[in-house]
């Protein structure tokens, strides 16, 4: 269950006035039930490789697999399936619905696999005990904290049981105490099997102690 | 498999109907402006059927051959001697010389209809009364009202009123019997009387009538036995029941059509509505809709929930617009659209229609409201649902 990139490159609007590289013979490999993370300034293509090992859309070339499955080929629609199976995935911004409540924004991946109502908080009662949020479960998301919302969004990245767990920028809206907190959370999580990938400039996530590597990422290379 | 296929559908049409509650305000307007239409529409529909159900309903009791006579293409009046004339003719169950005009109220501002027949016709007539007794022999000023013209008289408890001859004399009327409701569209502003009590207030001389009812013995031979009255009496225009059928069917057939390609239009106003809200998303339908696609929902998952919003919307306006109508049409006469379909000539007294639904005035109904607006919502979802699930990143 690794992930394996090898000369991967990435080129938004190719071929017209506006092209741009953001990724250039990318090589890497995440190893199992590691945490990695990929450093880098805005804008040096950490985000767009981020993107490419959660199955949001392929490489332009190069090859690229996740657990084992070639994704560089696979359309739009199974890369969707696919990520919905192996790809828990942290937004920047959260990106939780606002009047929905907690419960609901948690469940919300399991809505298009068809599982009924009681099944779905079955599943997400135990993540809400986890990360300390099941007395917020009927809030509606727009009125909780940000390190409340932060971990709605983990808990929501968590509820297909993903053997991968990618974070883009988590806590650059989160002070250190909740970064650290993240980053507590995150530990656990490799602790118990997953591997996570963080892309991030914040040296309290880059220089934490059970981040197993550090990519760095310039201009869409990786620095040696 | 199949139980994950419905429970999928379920769990997105309860999203869709969370996501109509979470927009209540755009979504609730739509949907009031689209019972309105469907309302419009229905009530058009449900009169049209009601007034051509009632009409046919109180044909039953209309006299199977009309006689006018005619001068100069105009309704003029005929003896009642020319009963005569058309004895020979076989098939001819009975003639009964009617006067058969309309009285303007100008106190209480109301037309009035006024039958005039003979005694013994009106005591063999099929008339149901409420209350009351039909005009006896003998007994002048005797009449049969509806309710609607009692109340429109103002009588109260009263019996007797008077109506102004066309010298300004005064001629008395005394009430005896009450129609009933049920054939409110013929006798709602009706006055039936003696003949020779017609004949006073219309100042028509001796023996006048306005024309003849003839009634024969085979209603299939209705058409020949009418063949045969136009060669004996050349002058005179012949309707028979089936014409003024035909008439009643075109007039209301015609007026309806008219009034629907007004409210047609009204509802491609809405349809065109429906297709810019549907197409013009917001910012935050944009994130929504993206965010959804990044956690697992597929191009078809975002149209099964568009393809819920619509249905839910258009179920609830058309059930919504389908009870108003009903009301509108069933408690209120169809007060909206009854100028329409009647005409604003004659001020008509209330009418107490039979509401007739049919379910082919319902699939009507739903086929000119529903499909065109699914129709313009869903075609317009495909573009939210190619939304890239990336814009979130």
């Amino acid at each position: 269950m690794n992930i394996e990139l090898e000369n991967v490159c990435k080129i938004y609007n190719q071929g017209k006035a506006n092209e741009v590289k953001a990724l250039d013979a990318v090589s890497l490999s995440v190893e199992p039930q590691t945490m990695v993370c990929l450093r880098g300034a805005s804008g040096s293509g950490k985000s767009t490789l981020l993107s490419i090992i959660g199955c949001v859309f392929p490489p332009t070339s190069g090859k690229a697999s996740v657990a084992g499955k070639q994704i560089s080929r696979l359309p739009a629609r199974f890369l969707g399936l696919y990520r919905r199976q192996v790809i828990g995935f942290i937004f920047q911004k959260f990106n939780v619905l606002p009047e929905l409540s907690v419960l609901d924004n948690i469940t919300l991946p399991l809505l298009p696999l068809g599982i009924s109502p009681a099944a779905r908080r079955l599943r997400a009662e135990p993540l809400l005990d986890k990360l300390s949020i099941s007395h917020r479960r009927n809030f509606p998301a727009g009125e909780i904290s940000g390190g409340e919302l932060q971990r709605v969004a983990i808990a929501r990245a968590l509820i297909n049981d993903p053997p991968f767990l990618l974070a883009d920028e988590p806590t650059a809206h989160l002070d250190s105490k909740l970064s650290l907190e993240f980053m507590e959370i995150v530990s656990d999580l490799k602790a118990s099997g997953k591997t996570i990938v963080i892309a991030s400039h914040d040296p309290l996530v880059t220089d934490h102690r059970n981040v197993d590597s550090v990519i760095d990422i310039h201009d869409g290379c990786i620095a040696h | 498999m199949q139980t994950s296929f419905i429970q999928k559908h379920l769990n997105i049409l309860d999203y869709a109907l969370s996501s109509l509650l979470r927009r209540k305000l755009k979504n609730g307007g739509i949907a009031l402006i689209f019972s309105l239409v469907i309302f419009l529409l229905a009530s058009f529909q449900f009169l049209t059927q009601s007034l051509e159900t009632t009409a046919e309903k109180v044909l039953v009791f209309a006299p199977d051959i009309t006689l006018q006579r005619l001068s100069a293409g105009r309704q003029v009046s005929l003896p009642d001697s020319s009963i005569g004339s058309l004895a020979g003719i076989f098939g001819i169950r009975q003639i009964i010389p009617r006067v058969w005009g309309y009285h303007f109220d100008e106190k209480n501002g109301a037309n009035y209809t006024i039958l005039g027949l003979p005694a013994d016709s009106i005591q063999k007539a099929e008339v149901s009364l409420s209350h009351g007794r039909l005009p006896q022999k003998k007994k002048p000023g005797e009449v049969v009202i509806s309710s609607s013209v009692r109340a429109s008289l103002e009588l109260g408890e009263r019996k007797s009123f008077t109506l102004f001859r066309s010298d300004l004399s005064q001629a008395s009327f005394t009430v005896v019997g009450i129609f009933t409701d049920n054939t409110d569209i013929l006798t709602g502003d009706t006055i039936l009387m003696n003949l020779q009590d017609a004949r006073d207030l219309f100042r028509l001389g001796d023996g006048m009538v306005t024309d003849l009812a003839v009634s024969v013995t085979n209603p299939a031979e209705t058409d020949t036995i009418a063949a045969k009255i136009s060669g004996i009496m050349p002058d005179t225009r012949i309707l028979t029941n089936s014409q003024i059928r035909k008439t009643y069917r075109t007039v209301f057939g015609w007026r309806s059509g008219f009034g629907s390609v007004c409210l047609l239009t009204a509802l491609a106003s809405f349809v065109i509505l429906a297709w810019d809200k549907a197409s013009g998303l917001s910012q935050e339908e944009k994130r929504e809709i993206a965010i959804l696609k990044f956690l697992g929902f597929q191009i078809n998952d975002i149209l099964a929930l568009r393809f819920w919003e619509s249905i839910a919307v258009a179920c609830v306006s058309f059930l919504l617009g389908l009870t108003l109508a009903y009301i509108h049409v069933a408690f209120f006469e169809g007060s909206l659209f009854t100028p329409i379909l009647l005409g604003w000539s004659v001020l008509r007294p209330s009418l107490n229609l039979d509401p007739a639904v049919t379910f082919a005035d319902l699939l009507l109904v739903f086929s000119y409201s529903v499909l065109p607006y699914l129709a313009a919502t869903i075609i317009p979802a495909w573009r939210s649902a190619v939304i890239r699930a990336e814009t979130i990143i």
